[in-house]
């Protein structure tokens, strides 16, 4: 009995979410043929013939020569008919994406992308035995311009800096010189192939071939971000695969422009071919340096934006996406464009803006992200139904072996090159994880689908799909029973320490003195001088106020304490309230007590007065670091997760929170204001008082009350919550002080 | 490997030294040039105003303890295999030197992580008695954050750290403390100078 119900409900959501897309597109479908009868009706019918734009509510102005009865209901659907149809697509993507993780046990074994690749074929063939006629295509000015941009930036914007930079010497290597191996190895091979007799080929010339390597070698990040999310490799391996699918686009853009160029003229001399690097240095380079100047702009601007937090978080996406366009005008990279933006803004921006705007900016970054990539898997299926296929089995089959052989010899090159220059060497794991993961995605598919049309171009995009398909399906889902069985090394999920935090910093500083001991100009010492002179200029025209002095250790730990305090908020404290109540608990506050009782009475009450200055100060504006970068992490994040869990004990924590803050308030009527913190701190047995300028705000009277309230609270509790909430009721000053600082997330 | 094994003449004690600190010949010979050259008045040794010289150690917030760690106790001046032991820390660990594991009358090698993370120990533990105190990590703190917090704000980060870090309850930080509170850190890489590949 008990079996059988957890499984009927977990069928129920998906059959439901199947009907409802059927449904959904029947009435797309029955609503494009309604509109031909309406249109039709019309034409024949009383009233004269209406344009479309009309509005329909006027339409009885124009029965003046007919007396017809006013129409209490009418039916106009071309009005609203793209954006209706753009938004039963996006409600599709959503339904299916909230559908696979209602059902647990494939998500485990399939990853997304595929499923969502599955629904995409599903809609396609449905699309087309209903109406019979083409089915929406991923058109490529769609893909690039309104689907892919939120993707990079989302990757952009929360890349992990720090590994990146250490490989990022690894990471060209792989990206440009990577790609370059793939293309003409594929493309020269392929041409080989083409030669075969009795394979139908011929006519395929050699810049054709290359044409085509270009545009299967890249490494997509869409589809390596889908895949490696979910099996959460370790940090070194994600960035090296993921840095290398960014950053190969500017191989891609000018090798694909190359010859395109050069198949239509046909033929191609040492100029251009000289030409050819030298603009592949522009577009990157210049890509990057379109970035940047967004980006510093980006960071000019938030330092203004004090009194207009609202629109804080557009600032940065518009900043972005104008970067992307504005380097996709000049034909330059436009994905290292938007790499650059981001990673330049976000140090400078998240210390001007608020809180919530930073809240705001990353859930929408991350939604987003997640509606696009969900979007453009659909549309792949979608578009595979769709498109005219020229299958050639030679062509195919012969590709799909290539681009794994080619991925597998290029990896295994370039490592063994790369690690004469490496502290630390890849492993034969890592270099087979590094080329297991070189996925392809729908970039592939929308450079083909710009070639011109010919039936070279159907018997490509053929072919492209196919190595897709073959990366995602068959690499993505078994990718994750490989990591397992060769025993990869995970991501490390790792709380923030302020004890790391320092000793790396200490660290940091040591290796720079020895560098310098020894006379060797090495990585240190660059990144010193590149944090002193961005500390001692960029920092003071950036950064607003006097966050453009704060040293970093200071805003990690006004982070953490930040963190700690919404923490034990949320429900932190229904933990800990049982044990504060044990006597046992008991007995390990006191030895804690001494020290901080000797650091009490020597603080006077102005003292006490700029403490409370400085934490207001700090406290303000801080965030929350982001040590991940992963899409789903917003789900599995350990701090949002506590969330979740407390919530089913919310009551009692409120309870008790409310106990606490009332019989605070009875105590020191005028330290109203951090209502989190005062609260917070006295009560916590074992909560590191992080502060100890906190706890000096408690005297020592007041403590020994909050812990005899304490024992008594549980039992006047009813009375104790009226009053309470008679007090909570009317926060007064609180809600000034916490708008700007926006504690309440 | 003839034109070097010239210069390594020039060494006292070269082969010795290369075994005990594993550096290669080419390397041992650009830190005697190296040693030379700080050696403004040629002594053969090193004293404090010859570290003092190097002028981005004076802009670096630790640099007093830094050069401080060269000298050995009592000690005023430093020779060069002293320089040389030193530096060996700092050398990339061999990975297949530790996969091979060590007989045991091998002593740990000076580029090891532990080795590696007590030279880094023993600049916060500058009285020597094995912990850190809170008032040592208070020196720390004072000396990397310069002039830019307030006497409280460093109090509230040491009681933090020290209480974050420290599980026997001691009120300080011992060496297998910091270890453990650095362990998801790389230190292999991340202590590592690249000296002459």
């Amino acid at each position: 009995m008990a079996d059988l119900r957890p499984s009927r409900s977990r069928f129920c959501p998906r059959l439901t979410a199947a009907f409802l897309c059927v449904f959904l597109l029947v009435f797309l479908h029955c609503a494009s043929a309604s509109r031909d009868a309406v249109s039709g009706g019309n034409d024949t019918g009383i009233r004269p013939v209406r344009s479309t734009q009309e509005d329909p509510h006027d339409h009885h102005g124009n029965s003046t020569e007919h007396k017809k009865a006013f129409p209490v209901l009418a039916f106009n659907f071309e009005h609203v008919r793209k954006p209706f149809e753009i938004s039963m697509w996006i409600l599709l993507a959503l339904l299916m994406k909230l559908g696979f993780h209602i059902i647990p046990r494939i998500s485990h074994v399939v990853p997304e992308s595929c499923l969502l690749i599955v629904v995409g074929l599903l809609v396609g063939g449905t699309i087309k035995a209903v109406e019979g006629t083409n089915a929406p295509v991923l058109d490529s000015k769609l893909f690039f311009l309104y689907l892919l941009p939120p993707i990079i930036l989302d990757a952009g914007y929360f890349l992990p800096i720090r590994p990146f930079t250490e490989n990022l010497g690894t990471i060209l290597v792989f990206a440009v010189l990577g790609t370059l191996w793939n293309v003409f190895f594929i493309g020269g091979t392929m041409f080989a192939v083409c030669q075969i007799e009795g394979a139908g080929l011929g006519d395929v010339n050699l810049l054709s071939c290359l044409l085509f390597g270009s545009i299967i070698s890249a490494v997509d990040p869409v589809a390596v971000l889908a895949v490696f999310e979910e099996i959460h490799i370790n940090e070194l391996l994600h960035i090296l695969v993921f840095g290398e699918s960014l950053l190969n686009d500017a191989v891609t853009v000018v090798l694909y422009h190359l010859f395109q160029e050069f198949s239509r003229e046909g033929s191609v001399s040492v100029g251009d071919a000289l030409l050819g690097v030298v603009c592949f240095f522009v577009v990157s380079l210049g890509g990057i340096l379109v970035g940047f100047i967004y980006g510093i702009l980006g960071a000019f601007t938030s330092r203004f934006t004090s009194h207009t937090r609202v629109i804080e978080p557009l600032f940065v996406f518009i900043y972005s996406y104008m970067a992307y366009l504005s380097a996709e005008v000049f034909h330059l990279s436009g994905i290292m464009s938007l790499i650059a933006c981001g990673v330049i803004m976000r140090p400078y921006v998240e210390a001007n803006i608020s809180h919530k705007s930073y809240t705001t900016v990353k859930y929408f970054l991350k939604m987003w992200s997640s509606v696009s990539e969900t979007l453009i898997f659909i549309f792949l299926g979608v578009s595979t139904v769709a498109g005219p296929h020229v299958w050639n089995w030679t062509f195919v089959v012969f590709t799909v072996f290539l681009c794994l052989v080619s991925r597998v010899l290029g990896v295994i090159g370039l490592t063994s090159i790369i690690n004469k220059f490496r502290i630390v060497k890849l492993t034969k794991k890592d270099q087979f994880i590094v080329a297991y993961g070189g996925l392809r995605g729908a970039i592939a598919f929308s450079l083909g689908f710009l070639l011109t049309d010919s039936k070279m171009k159907h018997m490509f995009l053929t072919a492209i799909i196919t190595v897709i398909f073959f990366t995602v399906f068959v690499q993505g889902m078994t990718i994750r029973p490989l990591v397992e069985l060769l025993a990869v090394k995970r991501k490390k999920e790792s709380k923030g320490s302020i004890n790391e935090e320092i000793h790396t910093q200490f660290l940091d500083h040591l290796l720079t003195g020895i560098e310098d001991v020894c006379g060797h100009y090495g990585h240190h010492h660059w990144k010193d001088k590149l944090n002193r002179f961005n500390k001692k200029y960029v920092k003071k025209w950036l950064i607003a106020g006097e966050r453009s002095t704060e040293p970093q250790l200071i805003s990690f730990y006004n982070k953490m304490e930040l963190k700690q305090a919404m923490m034990l908020v949320e429900g932190g404290s229904s933990a800990k309230l049982p044990t504060v109540m044990s006597s046992v608990s008991m007995q390990n506050i006191q030895p804690r007590e001494p020290p901080r009782r000797r650091a009490m009475p020597n603080i006077s009450k102005s003292r006490e007065e700029e403490i409370r200055k400085i934490l207001r100060a700090n406290l303000q504006n801080t965030r929350q670091r982001l040590r991940s970068y992963s899409r789903h992490d917003l789900m599995i994040d350990p701090f949002e997760d506590n969330v979740s869990e407390v919530r089913l004990r919310k009551q009692r924590v409120e309870m008790g929170r409310r106990v606490t803050l009332m019989s605070f308030h009875l105590c020191l009527p005028e330290h109203q204001v951090f209502t989190y913190d005062d609260t917070e701190s006295p009560r916590s047995a074992e909560m590191k008082p992080g502060s100890a300028a906190v706890q000096l705000l408690n005297e020592s009277p007041q403590r020994s009350d909050q812990s005899d309230a304490e024992p008594n609270a549980k039992q006047d509790d009813q009375e104790e919550q009226l009053k309470l909430s008679r007090c909570l009721s009317d926060p007064g000053p609180n809600q000034d002080q916490l708008e700007q600082g926006s504690l309440v997330s | 490997m003839g034109s070097s094994s010239s210069s390594t003449e020039r060494i006292p004690d070269a082969q010795e030294l290369m075994q005990e600190t594993g550096f290669s010949a080419a390397h041992l010979v650009r830190l005697y040039e190296r040693f030379e050259f700080l050696d403004k008045d040629d002594r053969g040794e090193l004293r404090l105003d010859d570290f003092e010289a190097v002028s981005e150690l004076a802009m670096n917030p630790i640099g007093d303890r830094i050069i401080g760690a060269f000298f050995s106790p009592g000690r005023e001046t430093v020779d060069f295999p002293s320089f040389v032991r030193i530096l060996a820390h700092f050398r990339p660990t061999d990975t297949n030197r530790t996969r091979n594991g060590r007989n045991g009358a091998q002593p740990e090698p000076a580029n090891s992580r532990t080795s590696k993370l007590k030279f880094a120990f023993q600049l916060y533990d500058q009285d020597r008695d094995g912990k850190v105190s809170r008032e040592e990590l208070l020196q720390v703190l004072r000396m990397m954050l310069e002039m830019q917090v307030t006497e409280e704000q460093l109090q509230s980060i040491a009681e933090r750290a020290i209480q974050e870090a420290d599980l026997d309850r001691d009120d300080a930080i011992s060496f297998d403390e910091f270890k453990k509170s650095l362990e998801k850190v790389d230190i292999e890489h991340k202590m590592s100078v690249r000296f002459l590949e």
